[in-house]
């Protein structure tokens, strides 16, 4: 009798397990849902078409200008800078972890990526104001260091830790045979590392911008505190933009539930929602290329 | 000679990027210690703010970063934990398991301010929660669940199966080995996962702006249902919001070491008991 | 281990008293004398706490609306629109005025210029002069630092002068960051509370004093006796709204703004207190 009950346990907490598991799928579902839903009421007031192609977002006016265009510029103008930035520096560094440093350096080095990538947004966001920008302004001789450009460097400062670290494990995924048939046709150690590791660790670096882009795209306390948040079409990197995310944490707290302000900022999180999805979604592909290439 | 030029160039071009980003850690953490540093009194984190916060300590903000890490810890430990045993332990590769991965690879990529959303949209509004801590530890505790998930399942994954087939075949149920045998040995790589997710959940702002974080509370208040004060939260005010930003500037570096000296602590725990278990292995 | 969880779960719900939090939300102008105010009032009450918080005065009025405020701070009177949405609810309001405040006008020291006509100040501020060289000797271009469109202050100067913001002004977080980009600025010009420029110090930056057309006399918003008598052009009180079902859970913090104390507190923040 004693096992029958102890079987009935097993099962029911074999339940109760599953169900955390399609909880999970209810989550994603739920955010999902919840950002369709309000976008719906969003779109049953304005018109699809202004909304993607206008080119003021101002709320606060009487007609209520309710356009998504000068905000997605502003998200991909700071997104494409911190990927310039980012970019080469992550791969560069992945590079001489994986071919050049010694084990030592690499035992300080790897933790101290860590250490980068633990340090808070919020903290970043704050060196951005009281460094970055000041700095930016001098440099360029300009007012206010409050720009794009500001949210670029601070950004690549949040994506190199990630974009290093999977870059350093699709170099790493190379297989030893490639280099030494290389390096025994004659080539040299730059011209091994350049002409075939990297080119055959192309997938998996692509997966590290994806995701190292997806985490730009996302992150709202740093652009917040460092971009300046103005509202109009930025001109360039010196001029201040107002992102996506930074407008939602800005307007979200103060606006009435359930009026079209409210909706519109679920709408343009809706936007931002399906962005990294598929960003995110791309990475995954391209990694999951690379498993295969290599099985 | 070009060879040699070429050789020099791409050695500069690795051993530049690694110093360059060695230098911005470099760079943070000395601005923000030497300058944060002398305001980190034990006055300062024992006392609360005065003189409308231009003065005085940080504790409300302390506390209140500490209940909400509690209140995550509580909802999203047991939850996610759950879930990598059922991924690991329970299912077998099916359609079901690869939807329930897929979406939490997905989750881990939203955006923490669109977990602010959902927070606000769920836990103030639907569930009538107002805003208040316990609001904000739940929205936390959502975006902390899919790296509890996934760190848990991937300590799950290092044990040898062996060891489960010899308690299976002592006629022991599956759960029984579970709890008795499969967690306990797991233990230290899944108290990696969590506390590196919480450290990462103590410095998250976004989620917490609209679920129940306030600007200043005149006194410690532990209550599950009230505002709060959050560390991230603070530094943000004290940079952005306060009306003499040049006389609380001091304070905002104060703020910041402590912050990032109680994310280091939390990611210096993991990685002792992450050492601890491979030495031991 | 799960026992150890529901216990500090019960544990952390027993310990959640009764609603004693009074829930202060809205104008950022008032929110540093609201702190000061809390400040002081838990030394008088020590079992009723004050939570504040700041954001803009649409904020404020958002909040208890939406049920997560208690007590709005706003420098601007209620709108239409947001006496309708309350209509809709089927909830009345209250409001309390506890102090005046005066917008100043604010430009770099170096900048040769005193006072300003509000008339110039409009084309300034909607974007159709862009150029120092209209009014003074110095080519610079103008910079405007603004707030964003949640503050109370945003709201007051766009009616007060009838205008919409050029698109280029910037849209600081707080009074404090465009007194500090004035600072540094020496061809821009922003507006800030006066009290944050009596309290916060005036190093390195001049208050414009402002007349209009119909009254040339030129006046300071650090003018203590024209305040007093409604003369400054950018004046307004300063309100707090409540729901009319609150007013007992507000009342031991309305009675001492109130209170002599309260007001002496008032004062020395730079406002001038409501007789």
């Amino acid at each position: 009798m004693g096992t029958t009950r102890r079987e009935n346990t097993d099962w029911i907490l074999k339940q109760l397990f599953k169900t955390t598991g399609l909880v999970t799928i209810a989550l994603l579902g739920g955010i999902f849902f919840m950002l369709l839903y309000n976008s719906f009421a969003f779109f049953s007031n304005i018109n699809p078409i202004d909304f993607f192609t206008g080119v003021q977002w101002n709320p606060e006016n009487v007609n209520g200008k309710y356009s998504i265009f000068p905000l997605l510029i502003s998200t991909g103008l700071v997104s494409l800078g911190s990927m310039l930035i980012a970019v080469p520096l992550g791969i560069f560094t992945a590079a001489f972890l994986s071919e050049l440093a010694p084990p030592k350096l690499q035992a300080i080095l790897k933790p101290a990526i860590e250490m980068l990538a633990a340090i808070p947004s919020v903290a970043i966001g704050f060196l951005g104001i009281v460094l970055v920008g000041p700095g930016i302004a001098k440099i360029f001789g300009i007012q206010n260091g409050l720009n794009a450009l500001n949210g670029s460097i601070l950004l690549s400062v949040m994506a190199l830790p990630t974009i290093i670290t999977i870059s350093e494990d699709a170099i790493n995924a190379v297989p030893k045979s490639y280099r030494e048939a290389s390096l025994a046709l004659g080539a040299n150690k730059w011209a091994t590392l350049f002409k075939v590791v990297i080119p055959a660790a192309t997938p998996g670096l692509i997966a590290a911008v994806m995701l190292g882009l997806g985490r730009a795209l996302g992150e709202t306390m740093t652009v917040l505190m460092a971009t300046g948040n103005a509202a109009a079409l930025p001109r360039g990197f010196l001029d201040s933009v107002r992102t996506i995310t930074a407008t939602i944490a800005i307007e979200m707290g103060e606006v009435p539930y359930q009026t079209t302000h409210y909706f519109a900022l679920f709408a343009i999180a809706a936007i931002l929602f399906l962005i990294t999805l598929s960003i995110n979604l791309l990475g995954e592909y391209f990694a999951n290329g690379l498993r295969k290439f290599h099985a | 000679m070009i060879k040699r030029t070429i050789y020099f160039f791409n050695w500069v071009l690795l051993i530049g990027s690694t110093v360059i980003v060695c230098m911005i850690l470099g760079v943070i953490l000395f601005d923000i210690f030497s300058k944060g540093m002398p305001s980190l009194t034990w006055n300062f984190i024992s006392k609360l703010p005065t003189n409308g916060m231009t003065k005085g300590g940080i504790l409300p903000a302390i506390i209140g970063t500490t209940l909400l890490t509690f209140i995550t810890t509580i909802f999203a430990v047991p939850f996610g934990v759950a879930c990598a045993v059922y991924l690991n332990e329970y299912a077998r590769p099916s359609m079901l398991t690869n939807i329930i991965r897929a979406s939490i690879r997905n989750l881990a990529g939203i955006p923490s301010i669109i977990y602010g959303l959902f927070g606000l949209a769920l836990f103030v509004q639907a569930f009538r929660l107002g805003t208040s801590s316990l609001s904000a530890g739940l929205t936390l505790g959502l975006l902390s669940l899919p790296y509890i998930i996934t760190t848990t399942e991937e300590a799950l994954k290092r044990l040898p199966n062996s060891m489960r087939e010899a308690t299976l075949a002592l006629g022991v149920t599956q759960f029984e080995t579970i709890k008795d045998v499969v967690l306990p040995t797991a233990l230290p790589g899944i108290l990696t996962g969590v506390i590196l997710t919480l450290s990462r959940a103590a410095g998250e702002t976004a989620p917490i702006l609209f679920t129940g974080v306030a600007f200043y509370i005149n006194g410690v208040t532990t209550s599950i249902n009230q505002e709060f004060m959050a560390l991230p939260y603070h530094l943000y005010m004290l940079s952005t919001q306060h009306q003499s930003i040049e006389e609380v500037r001091p304070l905002a570096y104060g703020t910041a070491v402590v912050l990032i000296l109680l994310v280091f602590m939390l990611n210096i725990i993991a990685f002792y008991i992450r050492f601890k278990q491979r030495a031991r292995d | 281990m799960k026992y150890l969880f529901l216990i500090s779960l019960v544990g952390l719900f027993s310990c959640s008293s009764t609603d004693k939090t009074i829930k202060l939300k809205g104008s950022d102008t008032e929110v540093n004398l609201a702190v000061q105010l809390a400040e002081s009032f838990h030394d008088i009450n020590p079992t009723v706490f004050v939570s504040v918080s700041g954001g803009g005065s649409g904020l404020g009025i958002a909040s208890l609306f939406n049920g997560t405020g208690d007590m709005a701070n706003s420098s601007r009177s209620i709108n239409d629109a947001e006496v309708m949405l309350f209509e809709k609810k089927g909830l009345t309001i209250d409001s309390f005025i506890f102090a005046q405040d005066a917008i100043a006008f604010v430009v770099a020291e170096s900048l040769p210029i005193d006072s300003i006509s509000t008339t110039d100040l409009t084309e300034i501020l909607r974007g159709s002069q862009t150029n120092w060289s209209f009014l003074t000797k110095k080519k610079l271009p103008i910079n405007i630092y603004g707030r964003q469109s949640n503050s109370g202050t945003h709201d007051f100067i766009k009616k007060k002068l009838g205008i919409d913001f050029s698109p280029h002004a910037k849209e600081m977080n707080g009074n404090a960051q465009i007194l500090e980009a004035i600072k540094t600025d020496n061809s821009g010009i922003g507006y800030v509370g006066a009290g944050y420029v009596i309290h916060g110090g005036s190093k390195g930056i001049k208050v414009l004093t402002i007349y209009t057309e119909k009254n040339k006399q030129a006046v300071s918003p650090l003018d203590a006796t024209m305040i007093a008598a409604g003369k400054y052009f950018f004046q307004r009180p300063l309100f707090q709204y409540y729901k009319t079902g609150s007013y007992q859970k507000n009342k031991p913090f309305l009675d001492f703004e109130k209170s002599v104390k309260g007001q002496k507190i008032i004062q020395s923040a730079g406002y001038y207190p409501v007789k």
